[in-house]
């Protein structure tokens, strides 16, 4: 998680919106009988509609603005006499102290937008070696180059990007050697976190996740999968290692996501280790579903590791985003 | 129990359309001799679609429903297997089943003949527990083994010598007296085997394991050959036979990787463009056919009856005239000629001209086999066709090395 020195990083999108309208209001930089209009507003503030909705609505409770015969409100008392100003708010040079602007990118964008991009990053890799230009990506994402540079962090703290000797930001090339060592590593500290998770288990999910393999058709083996992480191993009272195993899983995650995107069918066989699987954990001493969890990771290690080779038959072209150039 | 559904179905009208079987495959083996011959003796239509190896399992994975037999390699069957495409086949209902060869079932020709590396057949041939390829005998298989054959790579005689005494080594495709005047099969996982077959035997690089390379051999290997680009050794690379046959009639290759085939349709070159017998041994592929994921009853059994007529003789004998074994020899001989059968499969000279798959001719007469006989050869593998570990990125990492070439021979 990134932490920002900001102190109004914290607060709500909508009040830091709210509180550039009222200052720009009280200064007369928004004059009386000016239509606020939600898009433009949202444009400026570079957010969404919604809290710039959430923030009009508290400035007509204050009184600051008031709803006319038209779309939008009109700054000002309502008073019967103003004729609407109709002008394009990113003409009038609203004054918005950098520490909101701040404020509003990071709590507003970075982890708006912060999903995709990984998602991104993290598939682009099955098909080689990508740089990120920062740039590139505050053009694609419409967000400026701080909250470029945060997003970036955090793909870097997940492991998903690193700098190169020339200081560019590379992804991948996914290789077969950094899949077989994620499996390893999984095989060694899944089994030992769900032992160490025994007795916090949630048993009701998994009873429900077994409901689900037998009379659900459409349940998937990554559902049951994010299942198994969630209701069994994250339950294991050790936060580092539970952080550990999920950042190990996220490329694995990622791989398995753009495999389905590209076509890949439901895998019947994982299906039916993991009801196996469950239902060891729910009737029987957790030893033996260390014991087959382990088994299990081996044989989807393998199954991985021979599904990735379609993707060197996958036309290249289209198959990633704009802002990630192949090396 | 009462199925309403088996009346409807006996109260359908006899379809008029005449039935027809897709095959999706390569140049390999959708030879039109073999598609009319399979017609007449089964008596439904056949329609070939041919594609590039690259297409081709491209297409097998993505939309098994447009196919009803692929037919391709057993060194990229992973690609399609794993991709839920394809269906098992029981081994019960193919007849000619126990005399396919060992070469296929034990992965050598004897108990005592090398292994080879890489992606034997025997190693995706029968469907383990788990949904998984291995070696481990089991009622079902993931394809039927067909042709095969052990490549190597063809060299101009006036420039590397002829006669007895000469030993080609796979050196010679990066060889100092052949530069700018060499060329390469551009596939993956054939070309690049090729190539590290030169390199290692060059003595300029070692790998662990040739068939199953890490990142770092793959790059070695790649470095090792964009230095020889840059020095001007290559002329450029090939896709298909013809491509190959073009390149040594008109002179521009002194040594290049080779087809079987492509020696049968050389004219001006014949003379001088040589098959070798590599001291270092063969690489060798597997080809075969599978079953489409989606067939089911009538259409499944004639998938079947298909799979049953390839290995009846007369598909073989074809194969064998484009210098291509099958997988099981004895069939095949039926079809063949006594001269065609000793040239092709026992290495003996030709005792007339002989005709190649299409009935232009093929070999002269008094010409002989490189490597010699059959098993002679078989025994001599020393790598197969292979989808490795690292497919994904060799592959990429092969693709701009092909690029680099072609660009450079265009300039």
């Amino acid at each position: 998680m990134i932490r920002s020195a900001n102190p109004l990083a914290q607060e709500p999108r909508y009040e830091l919106i709210a509180r550039v309208l009222r200052d720009n209001i009280r200064s007369g930089t928004l004059p009386a009988g000016f239509v606020l209009l939600e898009g433009p507003i949202a444009k400026v503030m570079q957010t969404s509609r919604v809290p710039v909705q959430t923030a009009l609505r508290q400035l007509l409770e204050e009184g600051l603005i008031h709803r006319f015969d038209g779309r939008g409100y009109l700054v000002g008392v309502e008073s019967g006499a103003v004729t609407p100003i109709r002008r394009d708010i990113r003409d009038l040079d609203l004054d918005i102290p950098p520490l909101v602007d701040d404020a509003l990118q990071t709590r507003g964008t970075w982890r708006h937008v912060y999903d995709k991009v990984e998602e991104e990053v993290a598939s682009c890799q099955i098909i080689g070696e990508f740089r990120i230009v920062e740039t590139e990506l505050a053009d694609h994402l419409g967000v400026s180059r701080t909250v470029v540079r945060d997003v970036l962090a955090r793909l870097q703290e997940r492991g998903l990007i690193r700098k190169n000797a020339a200081s560019h930001w590379i992804a991948g090339p996914l290789t077969a050697r950094t899949v077989s060592e994620k499996f390893e590593l999984r095989g060694i500290v899944e089994p030992a976190a769900l032992r160490l998770a025994a007795p916090h288990i949630r048993y009701a999910e998994v009873e429900a996740l077994l409901d689900r393999i037998v009379g659900d058709a459409t349940v998937t083996s990554q559902e049951l999968g994010e299942g198994l992480l969630e209701y069994c191993i994250a339950q294991a009272p050790n936060t580092a290692l539970v952080e550990m195993i999920r950042s190990n899983r996220l490329l694995l995650s990622a791989v398995d996501r753009a495999l389905i995107r590209l076509g890949l069918p439901r895998d019947e066989d994982a299906i039916e280790q993991y009801q196996t699987l469950f239902d060891l954990i729910s009737r029987h001493p957790i030893d033996s579903a260390c014991e087959y969890l382990r088994d299990h990771l081996s044989i989807t290690a393998r199954r991985h590791l021979a599904r990735m080779k379609i993707v060197a038959v996958i036309p290249e072209a289209g198959a990633f985003a704009p802002y990630l150039s192949p090396q | 129990m009462y199925i309403t559904g088996d009346q409807t179905q006996l109260a359908a009208p006899p379809t008029l359309t005449r039935r027809s079987l897709r095959v999706l495959g390569t140049s390999i083996t959708l030879l039109l001799p073999v598609r009319e011959q399979a017609r007449a003796d089964l008596g439904f239509d056949i329609d070939f679609t041919e594609l590039d190896f690259l297409d081709c399992q491209r297409q097998a994975a993505m939309v098994p429903s447009a196919y009803d037999i692929y037919e391709q390699c057993f060194h990229n069957l992973d690609i399609v297997w794993f991709w839920g495409a394809l269906q098992p086949i029981d081994i019960a209902r193919i007849r000619e089943w126990d005399n396919i060869s060992d070469l296929v079932k034990l992965g050598g020709v004897s108990k005592y003949a090398g292994r080879g590396r890489g992606d034997a057949p025997v190693k995706k041939l029968y469907i383990q527990p788990g949904g998984f390829l291995g070696s481990k005998p089991s009622r079902h298989i993931s394809m039927l083994p067909t042709v095969h054959n052990m490549d190597s790579f063809g060299f101009d005689a006036r420039v590397f010598g002829s006669g007895p005494d000469i030993r080609p080594s796979w050196a010679w495709l990066l060889d100092r007296r052949a530069k700018g005047r060499i060329a390469l099969v551009d596939e993956p996982a054939i070309g690049f085997f090729d190539a590290a077959l030169a390199a290692e035997a060059s003595g300029e690089l070692e790998f662990a394991d040739i068939g199953n390379m890490t990142i770092d051999e793959i790059n070695a290997l790649m470095k090792f050959l964009e230095r020889k680009r840059v020095d001007g050794f290559f002329r450029g690379t090939w896709r298909g036979g013809d491509e190959a046959a073009a390149l040594a009639e008109d002179g521009s290759v002194a040594v290049q990787s080779m087809w079987s085939p492509v020696y049968g349709k050389l004219r001006r070159a014949r003379p001088h463009f040589t098959e070798a017998a590599p001291v270092e041994g063969y690489r060798a592929w597997h080809g075969g056919a599978s079953l489409s994921h989606h067939l089911r009853g009538a259409e499944l059994d004639m998938a079947y009856e298909y799979l049953n007529w390839w290995l009846s003789g007369f598909a073989g004998a074809v194969m064998a005239r484009q210098g291509y074994y099958i997988s099981n020899p004895a069939r095949a001989r039926d079809y063949l000629a006594p001269e065609e059968w000793a040239y092709w499969y026992e290495g003996a000279p030709a005792a007339r001209d002989l005709a190649g798959p299409t009935g232009d001719l093929a070999v002269f007469a008094g010409s002989r086999r490189a490597g010699g006989p059959y098993v002679d050869r078989a025994r001599r593998i020393v790598i197969w066709n292979t989808v490795m570990d690292e497919y994904n990125y060799a592959a990429r990492a092969w693709d701009r090395f092909v690029r680099r070439v072609q660009e450079g021979s265009a300039a």
